[in-house]
């Protein structure tokens, strides 16, 4: 057993973890915070993306002692108060969304590629959702609210 | 920034991280399960010695089959209404809780670890010694039932379940010999897993005081899964509370209990404490229902006009290892539901045989046999065109049941009771472009690639329901919410949203005042369908809409209380009860407030309906582009017309149409589920191995809505849920095999992954055009 501390959602947070201990298992089992899924065994699916010292981050590819000392924001922390994010707002406009379980990782992967690419074309979009999968929505719902949250963010 | 009015009323949780799946709870004194699955595909469990496993720390039970069946289980139920040829039964395997004497897939669950922790019980799995007498697998149903297969049931002679059929041979036959020209094709449909994107996941609790089980789940509906549990374990349903919260998609393969809930009910009981246990992704592709896996033949006589003068199809459908409860019924009835389509065909026969294999059972999934007869009729349609030289939109046309005919009563007594199937076509076919392909093409010819364009015309008989009929109760809380119970289940069709429209609309209040409270434990018992086979709209939620008209017909004797007159002289319209003639008025909110906080508000009603199928149907263009050096082949234009009746909320039934589709295309372009035939282990046992469609799977996507509304339920809607996928398995195909068709394939089966793409025209070039064979079943 190990203790490993990091910012989350703006707070330090510590916890004592097994050295096997996955960083998403931490951020579930001992900080709660249930938002963050996890839908494979393989780092394929992209449930589980987080924000890691700003970049989006699967956080089942790292183990929870590599994340010591890091800055971490999780589906949780995105909204400021009663305030949805830009992409949250765009994805429950766009009906990007149906069973809800892949959301808060393509809605943080998408932080992402915003963050990356503030004017996505389509085959950005492709790209930078690559890696997360969704069963409900065929996706097509998910590339329109990415383009709607690059709206928004432009104000 | 907040959600805008059109937004669902569930997105908010969903979007901050807010919803409560089961992983996300836990229970005081909760320990963790672990499933110890056979690593081989058919054996013989010569012992099982646990001893070292126990000794590991934390760890505090391991279960078997002698457990399960001390407890006195039964097998799981399975349900089929119908009788085979010459009348006999479907034969019916006992699925146990955990594997007894015999393992007869990789996966099937042979021990069960409980621990204090879920590491603790998975290092222990290694720990349980199994002794294992090997036998030969069938991962294929023509493999398994070739003489001299091993057999993997002793109940099931040449490892055949049932033979079903349908219609009249010999008619048929003579209509054949009769014939101008005969079409004729086989397929291999293959065999999927429906993947939802949260893997299973239950608590199991059991309280002694009051000898009741509790069991956290995900589902469809909790009322089948209870019935089911209560079947398997001899537990009378009122000493079982199902609860269910958010489930993360379904698919078909969230409406059955599993044999694992079984034994972990076992286990809760036995330690006398909660036992939580979370699949992985693994367990989900080998011991998830998988689906599909059929082998067909498809006949259709022709006149010399292109005529349709009879249709016959055969079946060999792959059950699995044990026969799921809806396993039989959706690969008999799911299938021949639509056993004449959307054409005018006079005579049909049609048998299906379902064979047991080595591999994970097979259950419903997105359409649940509709896509395997859409498939089968549609490839057979584009083949009829080829063989009588008559285009492909034509001989549609030419054998559509004509508008004029609605309600038609199709040959195998299915009455389609309202359609526009050539206004349907019409549309889709200038709605695509259709005639100007030509053109289209010569561009893409011209940069090398290979352009293809493919139709299918489809309907399908959504749900009738298991169960007798459909309740639903409206419930006033103490600050005047109206609190919805029903079975149905929400797993991402937007129920909270659907059902909060209907009523609003009908009672004049806010959607945002109607909350949906299923699977809640305090929920009462109703009787009604899980969700499934596209029937939750049109079946709870016409209960909702006759519920609301029921609220408002109670209101009117308080509301002319309230304004001091009789009741025949109130009327009620936009939200608000009226003095006829006046505009004095009591709004419906404030009535429902006077009353807010009694224990029994007077305006709570009970309700329920008996609703049977509805008959969706559409047609779907495709337009495919072919890279010949890589194979890799692109979606560049997806026209699809349906008519699904009246639209409750456009946006999630586009939603709908959307996943189905590209469920569709996830198939066709690479989704299969493989095991290798010599050893009957499988090969697609990760995301890494089994695709899954990405974001980019369908661009050029247009929809358009040519609604017919039905008489068959008070909403006129039609089933949307699986419609989609439907229509797009044959369209998607169409249009590949006429792409490869083009340069001399002649003939080519999913999937269309760009390795099998560009075999296939190696083999062409070759001088091999059909050389291309059906991918390994």
């Amino acid at each position: 057993m190990a203790k490993v501390a990091m910012k989350v959602n703006g707070k330090q947070m510590s916890g004592d973890v097994e050295d096997r201990t996955l960083l998403v298992d931490f951020i579930r089992d001992t900080l709660a915070l249930t938002g963050t899924h996890i839908g494979c065994d393989t780092s394929q699916c992209g449930a589980c993306t987080i924000q890691l010292n700003g970049r989006a981050v699967k956080s089942c590819t790292m183990l929870a002692a590599q994340a010591e000392g890091a800055d971490i924001m999780t589906i949780e922390g995105l909204a400021q108060g009663d305030k949805l994010h830009p992409v949250q707002q765009a994805f429950t406009e766009c009906h990007a969304l149906q069973c809800g379980f892949c959301t808060p990782g393509m809605i943080m992967a998408s932080v992402g590629l915003l963050k990356d690419t503030p004017k996505p074309t389509d085959e950005e979009i492709y790209h930078g959702l690559e890696g997360n999968l969704c069963r409900c929505t065929g996706y097509i719902n998910i590339v329109k609210a990415v383009k709607r949250a690059s709206q928004l963010m432009a104000g | 920034m907040t959600p805008g009015k059109h937004s669902r009323l569930e997105d908010q949780r969903f979007i901050t991280g807010q919803g409560r799946y089961i992983s996300d709870v836990n229970l005081p004194k909760q320990t963790y399960a672990y499933f110890l699955r056979s690593d081989r595909p058919h054996a013989e469990i010569r012992s099982i010695n646990a001893k070292a496993a126990l000794a590991r720390p934390g760890v505090l039970a391991v279960l078997t089959g002698e457990d399960a069946i001390a407890a006195g289980f039964k097998p799981m139920p399975i349900f089929l209404m119908v009788k085979g040829r010459g009348g006999a039964e479907l034969i019916k395997p006992p699925r146990p809780a955990l594997a007894q004497g015999k393992v007869r897939f990789v996966g099937d669950q042979v021990a069960l670890i409980i621990a204090e922790s879920p590491a603790a019980a998975q290092d222990a799995a290694e720990y349980v010694e199994i002794d294992y007498r090997d036998l030969p697998p069938s991962t294929t149903p023509a493999a398994a039932i070739k003489p001299g297969a091993a057999q993997i049931w002793d109940i099931a002679p040449n490892n055949l379940l049932f033979d079903y059929e349908m219609g009249d041979a010999e008619k048929v036959e003579a209509a054949f010999k009769a014939a101008a020209k005969v079409a004729r094709i086989n397929l291999h449909n293959t065999r999927v897993v429906a993947n939802p994107m949260e893997p299973r996941a239950c608590i199991a609790t059991f309280d002694n005081a009051q000898d009741k089980y509790t069991f956290y789940s995900v589902t469809q509906g909790i009322g089948g899964l209870r019935m089911q549990l209560s079947a398997a374990m001899g537990v009378p349903e009122e000493k079982i509370d199902v609860v269910a919260w958010d489930v993360g998609g379904g698919f078909g393969v969230r409406f059955n209990a599993y044999p694992e809930y079984m034994a972990l009910l076992m286990a809760a009981k036995k330690l006398g404490r909660p036992v939580k246990w979370v699949a992985s992704r693994t367990e989900t592709l080998l011991a998830d229902e998988n689906s599909r896996g059929v082998d067909s033949t498809s006949e259709v006589a022709f006149d010399a006009h292109g005529k349709i003068l009879a249709t016959r199809f055969s079946f060999l459908c792959d059950i699995g290892a044990y026969c799921v409860p809806v396993g039989a019924f959706i690969n008999t009835g799911g299938i021949f539901g639509q056993l004449t389509s959307v054409y005018d065909i006079p005579v049909s026969y049609a048998r299906s045989r379902l064979a047991v294999t080595n591999t994970a059972p097979i259950g419903a999934y997105r359409g649940a046999g509709r896509p395997l007869m859409s498939y089968a009729m549609e490839r057979v349609m584009d083949e009829g065109a080829r063989i009588t030289g008559i285009d492909r939109i034509e001989i549609r046309r030419r054998n559509l049941v004509p508008t004029n005919k609605f309600p038609y009563k199709a040959y195998h007594g299915k009455v389609w009771d309202s359609g526009d199937f050539v206004g349907l076509l019409d549309h889709a076919v200038k709605a695509s472009d259709w005639h100007g392909f030509a053109a289209r093409k010569a561009d893409s010819t011209k940069q090398g690639k290979l352009r293809g364009l493919g139709i299918a015309c489809y309907i399908e008989e959504t749900g009738g329901g298991f169960a007798p009929h459909d309740e639903v109760e409206l419930r006033f809380g103490s600050n005047g919410e109206l609190a919805m119970y029903a079975v149905s289940h929400n797993h991402g069709q937007g129920h909270e949203t659907a059902f909060a429209e209907i009523i609003a609309k009908v009672m004049g209040i806010a959607r945002e005042s109607i909350v949906l409270k299923n699977g809640a434990p305090e929920s009462p018992r109703l009787v009604g369908n899980a969700t499934g086979g596209s029937r939750t709209l049109h079946g709870a939620g016409s209960v909702m809409f006759q519920g609301a008209k029921e609220i408002v017909e109670k209101g009117k004797e308080l509301a002319a209380q309230e304004l001091e007159v009789a009741a025949a002289d109130v009327e009620f319209a936009d939200g608000a009860y009226r003095i006829k003639g006046t505009d004095r008025k009591i709004t419906m909110r404030d009535l429902i407030d006077k009353h807010k906080g009694k224990a029994n508000h007077p305006l709570n009603v009970k309700t329920k309906l008996t609703i049977g199928s509805t008959y969706p149907n559409g047609c779907h263009i495709v337009e495919v582009e072919v890279e010949p050096a890589t194979g890799v082949t692109e979606i560049v234009k997806y026209s699809a017309t349906d008519d699904i009746g009246n639209i409750i909320n456009h946006q999630m039934v586009e939603g709908q149409l959307h996943g189905g589709i590209v469920q569709g295309v996830g198939q066709i372009f690479g989704e299969h589920a493989q095991y290798d035939a010599e050893t009957g282990q499988p090969l697609t046992g990760t995301f890494m191995d089994y695709y899954m469609p990405r974001s980019n799977a369908l661009k050029g996507m247009q929809l358009f809505d040519h609604p017919v509304p039905t008489k068959s339920n008070p909403l006129g809607a039609k089933g949307a849920g699986e419609a989609g996928n439907t229509g797009s398995l044959p369209a998607l195909m169409g249009a590949i095999v006429d792409a490869l068709r083009s340069a001399g394939v002649e003939h080519f089966e999913m999937p269309a992954t760009p390795a099998r793409v560009w075999g296939a025209l190696q083999a062409a070039k070759a001088g091999k055009p059909a050389a291309f064979a059906p991918a390994q079943a």
